[in-house]
């Protein structure tokens, strides 16, 4: 064995030490008390109490009720930040968006086909119902999303990407539907205040004291969380799109994405 | 009852422990591998194994979003990019 490698496996095992004594130790930071914390009692508490509906958000999930109504905001930025990697990446190939691709690809075997298209649908069951019981169980509208971005993805390299060029999830059609769903995200939160003129808050979902709108609390006997519903929902497209358009830019073959990178080994 | 919730939660620190030094385990390889397929292949038991973490740390929100980025997409992109540059490093 080389010295290089003795070396490398001690720097290692050191390494793993240094963390391990002090974690071990409890000595980097403060252990969080056993108990329950006085925030989290408040919003376990508040979200889904039937006996004081003043400040309840009608979803027994209460982390999703956090991500999307109490602390609404937050997210809606990050599906900002989000947003605007996307566009940037797009950007970046501004000069073939929306072309078809110049090799037509047969995909993979028979075989691969047939097993995938039957997996497909697992995925897409999986991720859809991810997104649509985000106000019952873990998970919501970008967890969901990404477990269906999976699918074309896999469906590009199976399938090719020519099926994907000359179906309805082509780019200008992906463009569209990510633009619906963003525009929905941002009416979802505004729609409270537009339908009483001013007498509602910004992102309000259920009942308030001082102001008397209220999305739905149930859909039949299922709660359904009034806004988040349609906020998971929205998130859940929006996400998958923008995963499934950054990744039809990734695999153009590089006859055509070569195109509009050339240049840049002179400075711009 | 509080004994038995006690053990349990002994448990899920030994879990822990043993899951993240296994880890460790697997990024040795990932780094160590000359052959990048298999180097990709080492990330994402490991991002498994971070995942199985997560899920001990009662975190399932996180879980749901880190398989499906870390295990189907991550290892997808950079397949991607080991066609492009060959699979063996020399």
């Amino acid at each position: 064995m080389k010295l290089r490698n003795i070396f490398f496996i001690a720097l290692i095992a050191f390494i793993t030490f240094i963390l391990l004594i002090p974690t071990l130790l409890g000595s980097i930071g403060v252990i969080p008390p056993k108990d329950v914390r006085d925030i989290a009692k408040l919003y376990l508490y508040l979200t889904y109490n039937q006996y004081n509906r003043s400040l309840w958000a009608a979803s027994p999930e209460a982390v999703t009720a956090i991500v999307w109504d109490y602390r609404g905001l937050d997210t809606l930025y990050e599906t900002m930040v989000f947003y605007t990697a996307i566009i940037a990446a797009l950007m970046l190939y501004s000069e073939i968006l929306g072309y078809r691709d110049i090799v037509g690809g047969i995909g993979l075997s028979f075989i691969v086909k047939r097993g995938f298209s039957i997996v497909l649908l697992a995925i897409i069951a999986v991720g859809f119902s991810t997104i649509l019981h985000g106000m019952l169980t873990p998970g919501g509208g970008f967890q969901g999303g990404a477990i269906v971005a999976v699918a074309p993805v896999i469906g590009i390299i199976v399938f090719s990407r020519r099926i994907f060029d000359y179906s309805k999830l082509s780019y200008k059609y992906l463009v569209a539907l990510r633009s619906i769903a963003l525009i929905g995200i941002v009416l979802t939160p505004l729609i409270p205040i537009i339908v009483t003129l001013g007498n509602a808050f910004i992102f309000q979902n259920q009942v308030k004291v001082l102001a008397r709108f209220s999305y739905p609390s149930t859909i039949i006997d299922v709660p359904m969380g009034g806004s988040l519903t349609f906020l998971n929902t929205f998130e859940g497209i929006a996400v998958f799109t923008a995963f499934m358009l950054a990744f039809l830019i990734l695999l153009y073959s590089e006859d055509l994405s070569k195109k509009p990178l050339e240049g840049e080994d002179i400075g711009y | 009852m509080q004994a038995g919730i006690g053990s349990l939660e002994d448990l899920a620190f030994i879990l822990l422990g043993i899951t993240s030094l296994t880890s460790v385990l697997f990024v040795i390889l990932a780094v160590k591998s000359r052959d990048l397929l298999m180097a990709v292949i080492y990330s994402a038991v490991q991002s498994t194994l971070y995942s199985l973490l997560l899920f001990l740390l009662l975190a399932p929100d996180i879980v749901l979003v880190y398989v499906a980025v870390s295990v189907g997409l991550l290892p997808l992109l950079t397949i991607m990019l080991v066609k492009k540059v060959g699979r063996y490093e020399t």
